[in-house]
């Protein structure tokens, strides 16, 4: 039996290597920064908190084997992470075998439960509609979707496709790249973008590209001359961390729909990027993937607190009992979906090379994950849109 | 009452396409003990070995194109098909029902519900089967319905003679020829259709 004394033990499924390695470790330091938080106040049940985990690399084997290790060798309390859900898929295999839970912090495409996963990241009700409707309104009507070669491009452009559509707007093209593309793949999109361009038209893109792919398409997409005021790139993908390696110039004018961003005005906010600043330095950018990252340990270490236990099944029913103060506003754990209450808005990059946000949630939306939308638009007043544009 | 007839299933040869990881062998592994011959295919195959009569068809949208082409290539009738699949999005259901499958078996796979999926799966296939083939034999017959009350109009209009009378004038000259109603009437539309022909229409 553990001493009262002896560290709690949380495991970590970031990559730090392979694909999608920028973002996840963005989500690492700020899933790390709630930690030390906690352990600066007391740990959890007056236990200090110890992180284990090892790099998984961005491949679905890696990290399911390393989820199984964590929960047999390392006897973790809860496994936090996972992004694309080609990871997440195979490691919830191991949490259900293990009865434990996965606190999993990436938007995803949807269409899932698994009774020990709490999903943290925003439903496609919660970014793509709102993208759908601001990009309609202020760009155009003809679409090209861009996405990496799984499942979470196909059923987000499935998902988008209908939203458009019921915004009487069409989709033109549709192209999928390897998850890890060579610079062949990239000039082969940009081609046939030109082409679509040339033979009807401008197009608006629409990008599900994730990870190093995201970063070359939109260095291309800048190089081949596209006037961005006109022709965005629209994605609830590609934040902070994947801009500070496209680089200032081929990042403005690109729009993004997610939950959180750096520049959101409220304390629990600059609370959250001051101690984060102030743990990693001024040039660690922050983005929607990392605040959950940081909000769903905090959720954690309050349920936890709640029931004074580890145990699955009372951790599982006080979360949707309590709302927690995250950065982007207050957020709670629905209790039938296991996803989460969550602040919708749109975002777009200005010339100083920060998202200016230009649509925001005027209170959290529920959470849709098994449907998007019927056929009425999302019901907010102009009134109640704060720095609308509109 | 339907009735299950295992011996039905043991004689089956069944193809598992799926990566060879826990779900391909504990597929083939349960197929295996119902006493089917099994082969667990990786990666998709451009064609099916021959005369196979069930497909467990691994869907993954990276290689959706080679297992819709390798289906297609199928020899007719095609086997019954059982989609397996870890995603329960449209996208993925629609992959589903684009390889026209009659059940599906969802991950990570169970030993127990692979022999449901197949007695499931076997008999709408044959079902379905029969209900084409009754089809095919019903719409020849209607096509044959439709040529021999053309040929009767043309007899009654040309001798004006009673619809009864027409259909007797055709069975007599069927049963002469020793051919059939269908082929005789359609042997007087192709005659009235040439005498009637003016010079300038050739």
């Amino acid at each position: 039996m553990k001493s009262t004394d002896a560290p709690v033990t949380l495991g970590f499924l970031f990559s730090d290597t392979g694909a999608t390695s920028v973002i996840e470790r963005a989500q690492r330091l700020a899933a790390t920064l709630a930690i030390e938080e906690i352990n600066q106040n007391g740990g959890i049940l007056g236990r200090e908190v110890r992180i284990a985990g090892r790099d998984p690399g961005s491949d679905p084997v890696r990290f399911r084997a390393e989820a199984r290790r964590l929960l047999t060798e390392e006897h973790v309390e809860a496994l936090f992470g996972c992004y694309m859900s080609s990871t997440r898929k195979p490691v919830l295999r191991e949490v259900e075998a293990h009865r434990s839970m996965l606190f999993y912090p990436t938007h995803y495409e949807g269409f899932e439960y698994a009774p020990g996963c709490i999903y943290s990241g925003a439903a496609p009700n919660q970014n793509a509609r709102w993208l759908a409707d601001y990009m309609t309104e202020t760009y155009g009507h003809r679409y090209f979707f861009v996405g990496s070669n799984y499942v979470f491009p196909y059923e987000l452009n499935r998902i988008m496709r209908d939203l458009l559509s019921n915004r009487n707007a069409e989709v033109v093209d549709e192209v999928y790249i390897p998850v890890d593309p060579t610079d062949e793949d990239i000039d082969r999109v940009i081609s046939r973008i030109q082409e679509r361009t040339r033979d009807s038209g401008p197009v608006i893109i629409f990008s599900t590209i994730v990870g190093r792919g995201a970063v070359m398409f939109y260095q291309a997409y800048h190089r081949a001359g596209f006037d961005r005021s006109v022709c965005p790139i629209g994605s609830v993908t590609t934040g902070e961390p994947e801009m500070k390696v496209i680089g200032k110039e081929a990042s403005i004018g690109n729009v993004k729909a997610a939950p959180y961003f750096k520049v959101i005005k409220s304390e629990a906010n600059a609370r959250f990027v001051s101690a984060y600043l102030d743990r990693y330095g001024p040039d660690i950018p922050l983005c929607a993937e990392s605040e959950a990252a940081y909000f769903q340990v905090k959720l954690f270490a309050e349920a936890v607190r709640r029931v004074q236990s580890f145990d699955r099944d009372e951790l599982i029913s006080v979360l949707p009992t309590f709302s927690l103060e995250a950065p982007q506003g207050p957020v709670r754990v629905d209790e039938i979906t296991h996803h989460t209450s969550l602040w919708p808005r749109v975002a777009v990059v200005r010339e100083d090379g920060e998202f200016e946000i230009v649509r925001e949630a005027p209170a959290p939306v529920a959470p849709a994950p098994y449907l998007v939308e019927l056929d009425d638009p999302i019901v907010v007043s102009a009134g109640q849109l704060r720095g609308s544009t509109l | 009452m339907a009735r299950v007839r295992l011996k039905d299933l043991r004689g089956l040869k069944v193809v598992v396409v799926h990566p060879p990881d826990s779900d391909g062998m504990m597929m083939r592994e349960q197929l295996m003990r119902i006493g089917c011959r099994t082969d667990l295919i990786w990666p998709v195959p451009r064609s099916l070995p021959a005369r196979v009569d069930v497909v467990f068809a691994g869907l993954f949208f990276d290689s959706q194109e080679e297992i819709k082409a390798m289906l297609r290539r199928a020899e007719k009738p095609g086997p019954t098909i059982i989609g397996v699949v870890d995603y329960e999005n449209p996208a993925m259901l629609e992959l589903l029902l684009d390889i026209r499958a009659m059940a599906a078996a969802s991950k990570p796979v169970n030993s127990f519900g692979m022999l449901t999926n197949l007695v499931v799966a076997r008999a709408t296939w044959r079902e379905q089967q029969e209900t084409q083939e009754k089809i095919v034999k019903l719409e020849k017959k209607l096509i044959g319905q439709k040529v021999i009350s053309k040929a009767k109009s043309i007899l009654m209009d040309m001798h004006g003679m009673s619809e009864l009378d027409a259909h007797k004038m055709i069975r007599q000259q069927a049963m002469g020829k020793r051919t059939s109603i269908e082929e005789m009437a359609q042997a007087i539309i192709n005659a009235n259709d040439l005498l009637s022909a003016k010079p300038e229409d050739v």
